[in-house]
């Protein structure tokens, strides 16, 4: 029988068991000291904080202002996402509208925290740094980003920089391990290996995964991880490579387009698994290096911001041509 | 019940030189010409009219004769084939005088339909007719600089039809409606005489195919039109880009295409690869395109349009000089952008998605995008899986039913989750 849903109480684990306090934080360490330094003097520079998504950036965002404010530290910060404000007059006039106006309290400024501030236009990034210089007495800001290089250097050179990291792996064991041990999951040790190597280092991403894998209600072995991290991504790339170097090109982007548009899977993660599978499908061996420029080439391509489907399928027409070669060859 | 059926061009064609669209300048130069025949035969004795068709030569000398009640003796190409049968037309009609006291006006309309071999000297033909005439002769042709009509040029007054603007055929059009008791829509008009590009004829043509029998016409029942144009000339817009010889010719095709450049780039995204079936040519198509979808990061980036020239480079002439090994052969149909349409199908997904999103944002301090991107999957598998887990989700992200049926995928389990969240 099905429990009554009052004695339930689920939440997002990756929310659950973020940390609330600096000292919480069990990775990041020399950062989180520098931040304790500045709520120990009562004073935060405008900072950057860059690195690779689930590392933490925002958690420490959050858990400095919740050490420097207190309980009630969500009157004193604004969170902001670049990535869903996309009007530069909404940015502007949003941000400017928080930060003029001061701060009743102890600490006589508010904090601004603007994520994915890498996906802000030059445009608005110029209009913000204007902001951030005129209004430095009443807000500090806080700029998250994957890349700190995609952020205007007049910006840069005004902040702070964090530059946050993948945990290494025995943190990463042990902040799932002690989240299995308060849900009463049994986590198999292959299991946390298997997450490890399927997400990466990336914790938000290896804690929905693990709670995917426990709504199973099975241990959590390599296997389950492995079939949970296929349906969450239902890239099948290996298909669509041995399709492009058997020369149908068509069919190869249909199937990558089903991938991106119907099953939202990010082009990051295609070409992470198309960089794994050059090296052991049968084309000729000297191609397979320069494949591997190409694809090195595209992933930065993506990481600029450029179309994924365009940039994949060119990827793809250069499978289509080293099948071609192997045929010529054999 | 037949006046209900004439077409339009023939109902309402001007009766006088005052209804005539456009042309004021060659009309007056005509009129002047012709009234000085009555101080005696003039050094020029035809009167060559050209420019595009549908503009109004022929009906300008219809409407001349009418005015100033002179008799029209009107022939065309159909009707002229030979040297002799021209002569036999010709000749009654030049060399006599006015027959009843009535002043007489000779027309040869579509010279250009006289063609190569088959009408062997029928340009020698009307030369002389030219040379020789007593009464004012009109000839009209589309190209008065063909090299057929250089001799016979040496004889005739060149008059020049132009294409009239826009305004002076919704003028022309505005009489139909008014003869016809139609009410059109200002835009609807303007949009036949725009798209009519100064052919009066097509656009009175057009204007009928839509407006018979109706009361009211606005601007919905012929914007499509557009449609049916632009798959037309994007098609040949495409073969242009494809199969160019040249880089420029290549770039022209940009200008000649009636959709903006990003859905310019949608069709040769959608269709190059399908046409071009060698894998070096392939490569390099796709290396074009990818390239050009680079320079539009770097205006989105930059702000800086000026780069939108590079962008065009890639997709037009990098395309073209694409091919070298792929031969034209056989037909393949162009294609619609296939991922314009699927994005289109799954619009309606796409945001019930990003609504998800949302309510994640709300709880888990991240972006509705990268939420929908991010979380999106694991609750899927959450939801199909373990109800309980999936209903303690749904209340706390405030998910509603529409939503929970989104990641139960399943009617029964959606049921099953609702239930427990009540």
């Amino acid at each position: 029988m099905l429990r009554r849903l009052d004695c339930l109480s689920f939440e997002m684990w990756a929310e659950k068991y973020r940390p609330k306090a600096l000292d919480d934080m069990v990775d990041q360490k020399e950062i989180v000291e520098r931040l304790k330094s500045f709520v120990k003097s009562r004073n935060v520079p405008h900072c950057i904080f860059a690195g690779p998504p689930g590392t933490g950036k925002t958690t420490a965002a959050l858990c400095l202002a919740r050490d420097l404010y207190g309980e009630v530290y969500r009157e004193h910060i604004m969170e902001l996402n670049a990535s869903d404000e996309r009007g530069i007059n909404v940015v502007r006039e949003t941000v400017k509208t928080f930060a003029r106006v001061r701060s009743i309290g102890e600490i006589p400024f508010k904090i601004m925290i603007l994520d994915e501030s890498d996906n802000m236009t030059t445009d608005a990034q110029q209009a913000l740094r204007r902001t951030m210089e005129r209004y430095t007495e009443t807000c500090r800001f806080i700029l998250i980003a994957n890349y700190s290089g995609k952020i205007i250097e007049p910006i840069q050179s005004r902040c702070a920089p964090f530059r946050f990291t993948f945990l290494p792996r025995e943190e990463h064991d042990e902040y799932l391990k002690h989240i299995a041990e308060h849900e009463h999951i049994k986590l198999l040790e292959d299991g946390l290996d298997a997450i490890f190597e399927v997400c990466g280092g990336d914790l938000r991403k290896a804690i929905n995964t693990l709670q995917a894998a426990a709504s199973l209600n099975k241990p959590v072995d390599a296997k389950v991880v492995y079939s949970i991290a296929g349906r969450a991504h239902p890239a099948d790339v290996q298909k669509m490579i041995e399709m492009a170097v058997k020369g149908n090109f068509l069919e190869a982007r249909k199937q990558l387009r089903g991938m991106i548009q119907k099953y939202g899977v990010a082009g990051s993660d295609i070409i992470r698994q198309i960089h794994l599978e050059i090296f052991k499908v049968e084309i000729p061996e000297p191609l397979k290096i320069k494949l591997a420029d190409v694809v090195g080439e595209i992933d930065y391509r993506l990481v600029e911001g450029a179309d994924e489907e365009v940039q994949l399928s060119a990827l793809l027409a250069r499978l289509v041509e080293a099948g071609y070669e192997l045929k010529k060859a054999s | 019940m037949q006046s209900l059926y004439a077409a339009w061009t023939l109902k309402h064609k001007p009766t006088s030189l005052a209804q005539v669209v456009g042309n004021k300048e060659a009309i007056q130069k005509f009129v002047d010409w012709v009234k000085s025949w009555e101080k005696g035969v003039p050094k020029k004795r035809a009167a060559f009219f050209y420019g595009p068709p549908g503009i109004g030569k022929t009906v300008t000398v219809e409407a001349f004769a009418n005015d100033s009640r002179m008799e029209l003796v009107e022939k065309n190409a159909s009707d002229y084939r030979t040297e002799d049968a021209i002569n036999r037309f010709a000749g009654l009609a030049s060399q006599y005088g006015s027959l009843f006291g009535v002043k007489r006006i000779v027309l040869l309309d579509e010279l250009d339909g006289l063609t190569g071999t088959a009408d062997r000297g029928g340009v020698k033909a009307i030369t002389d007719i030219a040379k020789n005439a007593q009464v004012p002769i009109v000839l009209i042709a589309n190209n008065a600089y063909d090299p057929r009509f250089s001799n016979l040029r040496n004889y005739c007054l060149l008059i020049q039809f132009k294409k009239p603007p826009a305004g002076e055929v919704m003028k022309h059009l505005r009489r139909i409606c008014e003869s016809e008791e139609i009410q059109v829509e200002e835009n609807a008009l303007k949009f036949i005489a725009q798209r009519s590009e100064g052919d009066v004829r097509s656009a009175v043509n057009d204007f009928q195919a839509l407006a018979q029998g109706k009361r009211k016409l606005i601007y919905e029942d012929v914007s499509w039109l557009a449609y049916r144009d632009r798959q037309e000339s994007i098609f040949s817009v495409l073969r242009m880009i494809i199969y160019g010889r040249t880089c420029s010719s290549a770039k022209r095709a940009v200008d000649m295409a009636d959709v903006d450049i990003d859905m310019l780039f949608e069709w040769i995204y959608e269709n190059a690869p399908a046409h071009l079936t060698d894998p070096h040519d392939l490569v390099r198509a796709m290396d074009s395109l990818s390239m050009a979808d680079v320079y539009r990061g770097r205006i989105r980036s930059t702000r800086d349009w000026s780069f939108t020239r590079y962008v065009i480079d890639f997709m037009t002439a990098g395309v073209a000089m694409a091919r070298q090994n792929t031969k034209a052969s056989g037909w393949i149909p162009f294609k619609f952008p296939q991922r314009i349409q699927m994005l289109s199908r799954s619009k309606a997904q796409r945001a019930m998605q990003l609504n998800i999103g949302y309510k994640i944002k709300r709880k888990c301090h991240i972006s509705a995008v990268r939420a929908s991107k991010e979380f999106l999957p694991y609750l899927r598998i959450i939801f199909k899986n373990n109800a309980e887990m999936a209903a303690g989700l749904a209340k706390w992200l405030d998910l509603d039913q529409k939503m929970i049926e989104h990641l139960a995928s399943s009617e029964e389990k959606a049921k099953a989750i609702a239930e427990l969240v009540r």
